[in-house]
């Protein structure tokens, strides 16, 4: 039974979400600098919801942080809130797309949603009753370049992903 | 709504894992992924090694103020541990001077030793208080719970004296030998007829026991002599007749008098405990070989005894 556009949409987000989650647990820790690394989940993400309805989105941003979290050692719930808020940010920015095209999209989009997901990151360890990074330290030297490395990536990328992600419709003859 | 709900979705998330034990059900499900994650990292972990080489070194360099800054504290710390060790040691030495103190005796200030003075055969320092703050040529220089460690010399300038230690073959001072506090005794036979023949260990452990115990005052007295040191270089108690019951572990206290004579030292002040007794029967006197109460190197703030 073949599927329609929109559900293969849906599939293929999924899927992107699933690997981006999968990289961000197993590739992204290979490639950290310091408190810089490329922020997968986050990337994916943005990108796949972009074309979905916000109840998707959220629940695949909160699904995707869950996968994440489950995947990862870290501490669990923060995958999942920050995969939501890239999801919800996804969302709110995406009616700029049309003006300024894929790429400054995703960038912005992931900018935010990664300046987000480092405060998480932040946070987290400290409610939790662990030791935090210094937090000046911390945004200055973490966030700030966390943020403009995967805004290039997303940049880079976003553009190719999201023609990927689109449902080629099939012309009426 | 849907956001709201997923976030606090996720808050409640964070909560249960923060609060369950390692054995919990998140910690178990990140176990298991973990397991079955183990070759897919492994695998990027190959791919990856020149990144992460790169990495370590880049962050290496990053930490090293960091580095750095950890080191110097833990130096501050380790200084900062040395000086209250330091000031919780002066303390006690003081309390103990102060808790010493006999009313019917006048201190001088606190004093501070400030230099050794002369060779291998003589124990002489020098305290930073002088006549300028009533101390005298002659005159009983004591530590801690009024424990003799000898007497001003005539060199006495306005802020300086020289001290002549009771370890110095020049030193002399009449003594009593009294047993220890009736409580104590028992463990002083004890170790008396353990130790028939005096060992060094035993002297040490003496030694350091002498300070938690008292000599009882109210005791008949197991010898009197004249305290000095030899020119073999023991501190001893010369003159105790060959009757008198000193024994390993007795205390060494000044006598103050000598028939009707007042002597240099007021009464009752410590000077050590008796290490060794002996006697021959071709001897007039017993010998007797003292361990001092304080160490001539461990001296650092002293009292003089100016009236009594």
């Amino acid at each position: 039974m073949a599927l329609g556009g929109a559900q293969t949409h849906v599939v293929r987000a999924t899927l992107l979400v699933a690997l981006a989650a999968l990289l961000e647990v197993t590739l992204a820790p290979l490639l950290t600098f310091g408190w810089v690394a490329p922020r997968f989940l986050i990337l994916g993400v943005v990108v796949a919801v972009a074309d979905l309805r916000d109840l998707q989105a959220l629940l695949l941003g909160f699904f995707g942080g869950i996968l994440t979290d489950a995947l990862s050692g870290g501490l669990f719930g923060v995958g999942a809130l920050g995969g939501v808020l890239a999801a919800a940010i996804s969302l709110r920015i995406r009616v700029v797309r049309r003006k300024v095209g894929a790429g400054p999209f995703a960038a912005q989009a992931v900018a935010v949603a990664v300046v987000v997901y480092d405060l998480l990151g932040l946070f987290a360890p400290i409610l939790a009753g662990q030791d935090g990074p210094p937090v000046a330290t911390y945004l200055a030297g973490g966030v700030v370049p966390d943020a403009l490395l995967n805004a290039l990536l997303a940049y880079l990328a976003g553009d190719r992903i999201l023609k990927l992600m689109t449902v080629k419709e099939e012309k009426w003859t | 709504m849907a956001l709201i709900t997923l976030c606090v979705a996720s808050l409640v998330l964070f909560t249960i894992y923060v609060k369950e034990d390692d054995s919990g059900p998140l910690h178990t499900v990140q176990l298991g992924a973990a397991e079955v994650l183990r070759p897919v990292r492994g695998l990027f972990g190959l791919a990856t090694s020149p990144f992460s080489a790169a990495s370590e070194r880049v962050e290496g360099a990053l930490d090293a103020s960091e580095k750095k800054e950890l080191e110097a504290r833990a130096l501050e710390y380790e200084e900062g541990a040395a000086e209250a060790a330091r000031l919780r040691d002066e303390n006690g030495r003081l309390r103990e001077l102060l808790d010493g103190e006999r009313p019917s005796f006048t201190y001088s200030p606190l004093a501070r030793v400030v230099a050794p003075v002369g060779g291998q055969l003589t124990e002489r320092v020098v305290i930073n208080l002088g006549s300028d703050h009533g101390v005298r040529p002659e005159q009983p220089v004591v530590v801690g719970n009024n424990t003799l460690i000898g007497r001003t010399t005539e060199r006495v300038t306005p802020n300086t004296a020289e001290v002549l230690l009771v370890t110095d073959q020049n030193f002399a001072a009449g003594v009593r030998i009294l047993p220890p506090k009736a409580s104590q005794g028992e463990t002083d036979e004890e170790s008396t007829t353990a130790g028939e023949s005096t060992s060094g260990e035993s002297a040490a452990e003496d030694a350091s026991a002498a300070s938690e115990r008292e000599p009882d005052f109210g005791a008949d007295s197991h010898g009197e002599g004249l305290l000095r040191t030899s020119w073999e270089g023991y501190l001893g108690v010369d003159y105790v007749d060959l009757n008198a019951d000193a024994e390993q572990g007795d205390f060494v206290v000044t006598s103050g008098r000598a028939g009707g004579r007042e002597l240099l030292f007021p009464p009752g002040l410590l000077v050590g405990t008796v290490e060794s007794v002996s006697s021959q029967d071709i001897n007039q006197y017993k010998n007797t070989v003292v361990a001092p109460a304080a160490e001539a190197d461990d001296l650092q703030d002293v009292r003089v005894i100016v009236n009594w």
